[in-house]
């Protein structure tokens, strides 16, 4: 296992190397991708090209402090981008998802192994998917996750909220079928 | 704040972070240590959050994909902004005039409603793409504005019992279009262009006029400054039925 990501503050004008960029940001990334993709393939393949990104389009970024930011919104761009061809017209029922956060018991999530929880974020529609993600992830203010997603601060809201929502029903849901969910069974 | 408002605001708490200094957050917080009831709910859905967080945080990062990562930097390096030579800038400059030049000179692309018509039913014919996938309208109005592209418009009485699918932010000759897209229920579309009339020297009148073009078929009119065009595919008494 890669060793975690010490989210270090950056300073304006302190633009790091490729290699320290990598060494900084790509496990973070990569959790990131693999929360939207649920594919550790399609998640390397997203950090890659992200990076990628970097290196030839990077210089147009003014403000070295906002490099993870950036980085961040690219993966993310890339990601809708790949969603757009898998799924020519995408659909969500927005008006269909309740906010009421249903009430379960902490054990019920300590009982799914982290891939398993992967696995029931990867079952949210994307456009909840990717705030939940950053939510969890990443201790980015709403405004910053709304930056990087490129969406109004209220409706980032509003999608965690009612991502929250999902998720807890997919959760409680995945007790009475462990088997798509990859519960642990001992 | 009632509960239940402190309830939704509460849903949104990350400890340790700075969502504790939202005026709001201070209140819901407030309120749930005063209140039994919500500081039970509040304990839970921490306890449930903190194990949810933790779990994904804990997701393992394969270790030759930073190797991999590294290795193909090797072959594309970051390239920095740096101070230009004057030369440079004098070639730039003359390049630049010259480009300008040969566009003028160019012979002139006629800009009639005739041909955005045609582009625009091009574009959905080939594949295209939805910048936002949503059934509220309100969203979309949002987010065409901030792509600076019409908002204002009018959907024809018809269309509202369609299923709104999404918004698309085009371009014709760098003027703005948005394109709204509707459902007409068996998974064929019904899309609305709208773009500013002065865009076209001859935009259609106000009583909608129908053309077949290409594989669909269409309905064209202006309305308050705006041209319109909506397209889909052959449908009995489309597109009137629609208006």
């Amino acid at each position: 296992m890669a060793g975690r990501d010490s989210h270090p503050q950056q300073q304006a004008g302190d633009r790091p190397d490729f290699q320290r960029l990598v060494d900084l940001h790509y496990a973070s990334l990569f959790r990131f991708a693999l929360s939207l993709t649920r594919s550790e393939s399609d998640a390397g393949d997203l950090v890659q090209g992200t990076f990628l990104t970097w290196a030839t389009k990077g210089h147009q970024l003014i403000e070295a402090a906002k490099v993870k930011a950036w980085l961040f919104t690219t993966l993310h761009r890339r990601f809708l981008e790949r969603e757009r061809h898998t799924t020519r017209f995408p659909h969500v029922e927005l008006a269909g998802v309740g906010e009421e956060l249903p009430v379960i018991d902490p054990d019920l999530i300590h009982r799914l192994d982290g891939r398993a929880v992967v696995e029931l974020l990867a079952r949210l529609e994307p456009e909840f998917r990717s705030p939940v993600a950053l939510f969890y992830l990443e201790d980015y203010a709403y405004r910053e996750i709304a930056a990087i997603l490129e969406i109004p601060l209220g409706t980032v809201k509003s999608r965690i909220a009612r991502g929250l929502a999902r998720l807890r029903i997919l959760v409680r849901d995945s007790q009475t079928a462990p088997q798509r969910a990859g519960e642990k069974t001992s | 704040m009632t509960l239940a408002e402190a309830r939704k605001i509460l849903m949104l708490y990350r400890p340790g972070t700075s969502d504790a200094d939202d005026p709001e957050m201070v209140e819901a917080l407030r309120l749930a240590r005063e209140n039994g009831e919500l500081r039970a709910w509040f304990e839970q859905h921490r306890a449930c959050q903190t194990v949810m967080r933790r779990k994904l945080r804990e997701m393992d990062v394969p270790v030759e994909l930073r190797d991999r990562l590294l290795a193909a930097g090797k072959t594309i390096r970051p390239t920095f902004r740096r101070r230009r030579a004057s030369w440079l800038a004098a070639a730039a400059a003359v390049a630049v005039l010259l480009a300008v030049a040969a566009l003028m000179m160019r012979p002139r692309v006629p800009d009639g409603f005739a041909d955005y018509r045609s582009r625009m039913v091009r574009t959905v014919l080939r594949e295209y793409r939805m910048d936002i996938a949503t059934n509220d309208m309100s969203e979309v109005r949002r987010f065409l504005a901030a792509q600076g592209a019409p908002s204002d418009y009018v959907v024809p009485a018809g269309l509202a019992g369609l299923k709104l699918t999404g918004a698309g932010a085009l371009r014709w000759r760098s003027n703005p279009v948005a394109m709204v897209c509707f459902d007409r229920g068996t998974n064929e579309m019904v899309f609305l262009f709208v773009m500013d009339r002065t865009a076209v020297r001859d935009s259609p009148p106000a009583i909608p006029q129908v053309a077949r073009v290409n594989k669909l078929t269409t309905a064209s009119w202006t309305r308050d400054g705006r041209t319109y065009v909506l397209a889909g595919q052959e449908e009995a008494d489309f597109p009137r039925k629609y208006f």
